[in-house]
This record gives structure tokens, sequence and C-alpha cells, in this order.
């Protein structure tokens, strides 16, 4: 695809082949490397789009091309994260496309710009990590049998009974054990947060995305406190090694603290 | 690039962004652009993918029985918890991965199941990574973009 920066600002949209694909909104002075690959295949071009003091990070895309694939995701996500280890940005959700730049800038970056400004300018030094912390399965349940009488009880009856007939034991056994579970995530959540809440800006809950999720966490920090955050982090790690294998993940765009104008309710 | 493991105590497995954690990170979050823009929205057909996790389903709940009925409790109940712990821990890694599905644009859609997780269709050749194994659950889905404002994609 390349450079071919065709814009069709006299043919029908239903005709356009070629849109702009939007990642997210930069300051003004953020200069993007003419290698730099985003969304597409092969990978398009990465470019700024600039008005005023903000400027949105764009390529080319066919639009006939359906677009979400893993790789489409993947640059994505890595075009921002690359940038928000450097500077304040604002991630746009993934699979945004306008016509032409000249939209990009008219009907987003000049008519928002002041928002978007503010919005950068608060971000500025600051970046998202996640904690994602995943409980060690047979490690957890063999105490929940330990500790519940009811749930080792079960498990031997289970053992006894035929496939058949076992089948509301067993509901009942990993309902006692779910219960279990998420109660452990609730205090290990609340521990964790406890332990990173002296070096970070805020944070955000993020649902399990597992039913063995131990903790799974957005937070926005000073890039500055990186180190900080990682002691922190570390600190309650050190006391579960056996139970939770954690994973922190970034400095990333801050995808977790940023609402849209009408994004509220979502 | 993105991903540092926090060194010590916290995980010696190999890091890495892999889909799952794209998929939770920039499918549903970010400035949504029909918001703001939506004259020149372009619709374009989009491979999306949901993970969402069935929390406290019935499917749910008989996996974990079975993984209990797999857990080898019954000879070392008398050490205690320790030694059992040392045990499954070590088979854990044996576990064989689910063969990702390949997915072009045309869509590979479908079920797979592997591993005791469902993993629907889903995902090709990027890194996928051993803790991806106990993958979140994705689902592939097409739809088009809607060209205005208001129109909430499903």
């Amino acid at each position: 695809m390349g450079r071919s920066a065709e814009t069709t600002e006299n043919a029908p949209p239903t005709e356009q082949t070629v849109g702009c694909y939007i990642y997210g909104v930069v300051p003004a002075e953020v200069d993007v490397d003419a290698e730099t690959q985003g969304v597409g295949d092969p990978p398009a071009q990465v470019r700024p789009v600039r008005h005023g003091k903000i400027a949105a990070l764009v390529s080319d895309i066919d639009v006939a091309r359906p677009l979400g694939t893993p790789q489409d995701l993947l640059a994505h996500q890595q075009l921002l994260d690359a940038a928000a280890a450097e500077v304040p940005v604002l991630p746009i959700r993934f699979g945004a496309v306008l016509a032409t730049p000249d939209a990009v800038v008219e009907e987003f970056l000049s008519p928002y710009h002041d928002d978007f400004l503010a919005a950068l300018v608060e971000l500025e030094g600051s970046a998202q990590y996640v904690i994602k912390g995943r409980y060690v399965e047979e490690v957890v349940l063999a105490e929940i049998l330990e500790e519940n009488p009811e749930a080792a009880s079960l498990r031997e009856e289970i053992r006894d009974m035929p496939e058949d007939a076992a089948r509301n034991h067993r509901i009942r056994l990993g309902e006692i054990i779910n219960e279990s579970i998420t109660a452990q995530r609730e205090a290990d959540t609340a521990t964790l947060l406890e332990n990173v809440e002296p070096v970070i800006v805020m944070s955000a809950d993020r649902p399990p995305s597992h039913e063995l999720d131990a903790v799974h966490l957005a937070l926005l920090v000073e890039i500055s406190r990186e180190r900080d955050l990682e002691q922190a982090v570390e600190e309650f790690a050190r006391h579960r090694t056996d139970r939770i294998k954690l994973r922190l993940l970034g400095p990333m765009a801050p995808y977790d603290f940023i609402v849209s104008q009408e994004q509220g309710a979502g | 690039m993105t991903v540092q493991p926090v060194g010590g105590g916290v995980s010696n497995r190999p890091s890495g962004t892999s889909l799952a954690d794209v998929i939770d990170t920039i499918l549903d979050k970010g400035i949504v652009i029909d918001a703001y823009a939506s004259v020149s929205l372009i619709g374009i057909e989009l491979l999306s993918v949901d993970a969402r996790i069935v929390v406290a389903s019935v499917d749910t709940y008989l996996r974990f029985a079975e993984a209990t009925d797999r857990l080898d409790l019954a000879k070392s109940r008398k050490p205690g918890l320790p030694e059992v712990v040392e045990t499954v821990t070590q088979t854990r890694g044996a576990e064989t991965t689910a063969e990702a599905e390949r997915l072009e644009a045309g869509g590979a859609r479908g079920s797979l199941e592997a591993a005791g997780e469902r993993l629907r269709g889903f995902a090709g050749d990027f890194g996928e990574r051993e803790d991806e194994r106990e993958s979140e659950r994705v689902e592939v889905r097409e739809h088009v973009r809607p060209r205005k404002a208001g129109q909430e994609e499903g």
C-alpha cells in the first residue's frame, strides 16, 4: 500500500478504497520515524496529522480488507504503547477509520482540540500499567479441599459414583470452589491495591478475564516511578509465589483511563 | 516491547504481549471515534474479537470439579499440603497447548476444544505464550462498523 495517499474528495464515499486509520492523539511536536509501521497487510506507514498543538497518528488503510486480524490488533497496540513510553497519548479504540486526513483535522482534531490538549497535559509523564495475576490451579484447589470439609467429602463421593450420577455433586463442588476463588480474588485485589496505592496516580479495576484470575488491575503511574511500582508489586508477589503467577505489563497507553464524551455508560 | 516482568518473586515465565492481553485492552477501551467524528466515518468490516468469561456458569463448575479429580491428593494426603503443591506444580507444564486456529481475513470461526478450555475461533501466528494456555475465552465475530454515531455495534 505504502504511499497511496490518494484522497477521494470528489468520489462518493462508497467507492472509496483508501481510508485513514486513526490510532491515537499525541502532542503536535511528536515525530514519527519513517519506518514506523501500523495496521494493514502489508503494514502501512504511520504518520502524524497535525492541528494546532495536537496530532493524530494515522496510516492509510485499504477499506475493502476486513480489519481485525491478530496482526492488526497487535500493530495497533504496539504503536500506541511505544508512543506511551515516550509521550502522553490518548488511545483510540481499535478500528476507527475516517475518509481522509482532512476529515481527521476537521471533524476530530479541530472541534475537540482543547479537550484533547488538556487530557494530554494531564497525562504528561504518566502511563498505564496492568497487573494480571492467575492462581495456580492445583495449589488453590488443594487449599480449598483442605479447608472446606464439604468440598473434600463431595470430591470423595464423586470418585465412588458413576459418571452420570455424580453430575450434581460435581456442580456443587465446582460452585464451592468458584465461590472460594471469588472471595480470594477480592481479598488479593484489595491487598495489592493497598500495596501499590502510594506509587500510583489512579487505578481501574478490570473484570476477571478468567475464572482463575487472582488480580486484574489497570494502574496509571508516573513513568519515573516505575521502579517503585515494581517493588510494590514484588512485595505483594513475594508472599504468594506458589499460589499466584503475576505479570506486570507496561508502560502502555492509558486505555483504561480515557473516557469518551458519550461513553460514560459503557 | 511492552512487557516488563518484575523480577524476583513475581514470575519467571516468559514475557510478552499476547493476543489475550491485547484483546482485553484495545477492543473495548479508548476513545470511541463515533462519538466525535461521524460524518466521514468509514464503515469497514471488522473482525472483532471478544474475550469474555462466563463466571459462575455450570461449565466453570464442572471444570473445577474435574480439576479436583486430577489432583492427586490421595497419595500425599498424609504428608500434607506443601508436598502436594510441589508435585502438582511440577506436572503442570506437561499439558498440551491448543493449536491456535489461524484466523484469516475471511474469518475462520468456530470452536476448538482443547485442554479443557474453549477457545473460539482465534488466532494465529503471533507468539502464543506459555501462560496463554489457560487463555481467555475468545470469540471472533464480524461486523460492519456503523457509519454514524449512535448506532452502537453489537
